[in-house]
């Protein structure tokens, strides 16, 4: 790892993560006050079967528990996109940005080798997406205490479900520098992942709403997010072991592909 | 010790193509199409000379800088730098080195100055010819506070050099270092290069304006389509060239130039001027000319250009052993040494 790169990406970064973060934070305050606000009159609702059974599950997530209610803060498309800057946005374009720009040849032409570029890359990835993420334990905090429910929240199992969301992120983020570092352009390497992400994100939404594709859930990554379940005590080390596995499987991939590839002059 | 040396570095690129054509290739038992960037190059740089690398576009002098640098992994054939191997090395060998890309490009939302600091704290050595090249480059500290993205192409090229040259590079890659610069910022990079050149810093300068090289270089290595055609010191290969002469005879002289050692293509126009082509040694000549009253005499220098242009009409196009062949052939032609 390089500490003059991580330096540079740090500051290149930190208004957008200030940002990214202060929003994430928010929206997590927002949802325990909605469960302490609305969740009984909705779960009276959902009671009454007006609305189907099914969307109390939404990705694992609900409004009708404080565990149900934070693990949909985690699965919401709006906290999706608040990661996403960063797992998504920021690795797809590490490399294969640079590279698009021209300004990777000259950070190359230093004494830098691809791997300790790439190994800077991913810390800098991580450690975003690991503030974002803390971000979203402050606001759930901050949230339970504004609606009066702090006491039902087991504030010791929040570091676990951190280390939940960042092995899922991180996996992500580790497949987003993977696509980087195999291409010349952002476009393609954006668009694969974009499209892991969306299958992924796809198919664990549709299991939960649909019993028949329930089957297509372990295919996704974001089933092994289970946020309701660590708050409620249950670990499932497989799950953990799943992403890391994955996570590690494209850290691998990149490590070997990027110190190989010809990089060609920019066209 | 050479700064550069290569042994018939080659670089292939395999050709592109769509799954089915490959397949249907393959099926037809056809071998790989592929581009052939670089071929068995071998030249060696000296160290503390200025070495231009010239060729157009396409030749192979971006796909060469780049293979010594590490970017690309040479197909067969290799080379060193400093004594550094350019494939098992290359962290090594950038450590040491000053790297000016062609048309480089920089991060736009940094100051200049932060770019500056940003990229050689990156070298890891002291930026210790930092002020002097801002100075001899005309660039203040109060450009320097401004963001990249409002500099002209001439000052982005000027930010170009001193990144490269910075932090005193025993060997500075310059890939058409004068790319956007006005005459005069030419003229203070020149004289920069002399200084390097004084200090024992060693330049491998890539351009295709000839008149720089001619201006700059010690010696040249000329590449056509991947293929080294001539390599030779910048005099010598000038020697060879022919000069146009053209000199005006005073009423009534009567000049014979046919038949004159080193001279062709004498033309006699009636007002008494006369022009011709004057190769080698100007004594016979001057001896020729001797004792006729001359009202005017002019003798072109010889350039660059000439012999760029002669060594790549050698050959016929779409036959690169042509030109290789033609050039090798010759004792001016490729020379390892």
């Amino acid at each position: 790892m390089n500490r003059v790169l991580f330096g540079h990406l740090w500051r290149s970064q930190r208004t957008k993560l200030v940002i990214a973060s202060i929003a994430m934070a928010a929206w997590n305050v927002f949802l325990p006050v909605i469960y302490q606000s609305f969740g009984q009159q909705m779960k009276a609702l959902i009671d009454s079967g007006i609305i189907p059974k099914q969307f109390t599950n939404f990705g694992g997530g609900d409004v009708f528990s404080l565990p149900g209610s934070i693990a949909l803060g985690y699965v919401h498309p709006i906290a999706i996109i608040l990661v996403s800057i960063f797992a998504i946005g920021f690795a797809t374009s590490a490399v294969a940005g640079e590279r698009q720009r021209g300004t990777l040849e000259v950070v190359l032409a230093r004494p830098l080798s691809r791997r300790s570029l790439y190994l800077t890359e991913l810390a800098a990835t991580l450690v975003l997406i690991g503030i974002v993420l803390v971000a979203a334990s402050v606001g759930t905090l901050v949230g339970c205490a504004l609606a009066g429910v702090l006491g039902e929240l087991a504030v010791e199992r929040l570091p676990l479900l951190w280390i939940n969301g960042m092995l899922l992120w991180g996996t992500i983020g580790a497949i987003a520098l993977a696509t980087s570092v195999s291409f010349d352009r952002l476009t393609p390497a954006l668009g694969i992942t974009l499209a892991i992400v969306i299958v992924s994100y796809f198919l664990e939404i549709l299991g939960s709403l649909w019993p028949d594709a329930k089957g297509l859930q372990p295919y996704s990554l974001f089933h092994y997010l289970m946020s309701r379940d660590v708050l409620g005590g249950t670990i499932d080390p497989f799950a953990f072991g799943i992403l890391a596995v994955v996570g590690a499987m494209a850290i691998v991939v990149a490590l070997v592909v990027f110190p190989r590839r010809d990089l060609a002059a920019p066209s | 010790m050479d700064a550069v040396s290569t042994t018939a570095l080659t670089k292939r690129y395999p050709h592109h193509e769509l799954p089915p054509e490959r397949l249907a290739r393959r099926l037809r038992g056809e071998p790989r199409n592929d581009v052939l960037a670089l071929e068995d190059l071998s030249i060696a740089v000296r160290e503390g000379e200025i070495f231009g690398f010239l060729g157009p576009n396409g030749a192979g002098k971006s796909t060469t800088i780049r293979l010594l640098l590490g970017f690309l992994h040479p197909s067969s054939g290799g080379g060193q730098v400093m004594g550094l191997d350019i494939v098992r090395d290359s962290v090594a060998i950038r450590a040491r080195v000053g790297y000016l890309p062609g048309g480089i490009a920089l991060y736009d939302t940094l100051s200049g100055e932060r770019l500056l600091d940003y990229l050689g704290e990156l070298t890891g050595r002291p930026s210790v010819r930092r002020a002097e090249l801002l100075d001899r480059l005309e660039l203040s500290t109060r450009t320097l506070q401004r963001p990249v993205r409002d500099y002209s192409r001439g000052m982005r090229q000027k930010i170009g050099i001193i990144q490269a040259l910075q932090h005193d590079p025993e060997l500075a890659i310059l890939d058409e270092p004068t790319e956007g610069l006005d005459p005069l910022m030419q003229r203070a990079f020149y004289a920069i290069l002399d200084d390097l050149k004084a200090a024992g810093r060693t330049i491998f300068f890539s351009s295709h304006v000839l008149s720089e090289v001619e201006r700059v270089c010690d010696r040249v290595a000329i590449v056509r389509r991947g293929r080294l055609v001539a390599l030779q010191d910048v005099a010598s290969l000038l020697e060879h060239r022919k000069r146009n002469v053209e000199l005006r005879a005073a009423p009534g002289e009567a000049i014979h130039l046919d038949g004159v050692a080193g001279v062709s293509g004498v033309k006699q126009a009636a007002d008494g001027r006369i022009t011709c082509q004057l190769e080698g040694d100007v004594g016979p000549f001057l001896a020729a000319i001797a004792g006729h009253r001359i009202s005017d005499l002019t003798i072109e220098p010889a350039h660059l250009e000439e012999a760029f242009l002669e060594l790549y009409q050698d050959a016929e196009p779409g036959d690169p052993a042509a030109g290789v062949s033609a050039a090798g052939a010759s004792p001016a032609g490729v020379t390892s040494r």
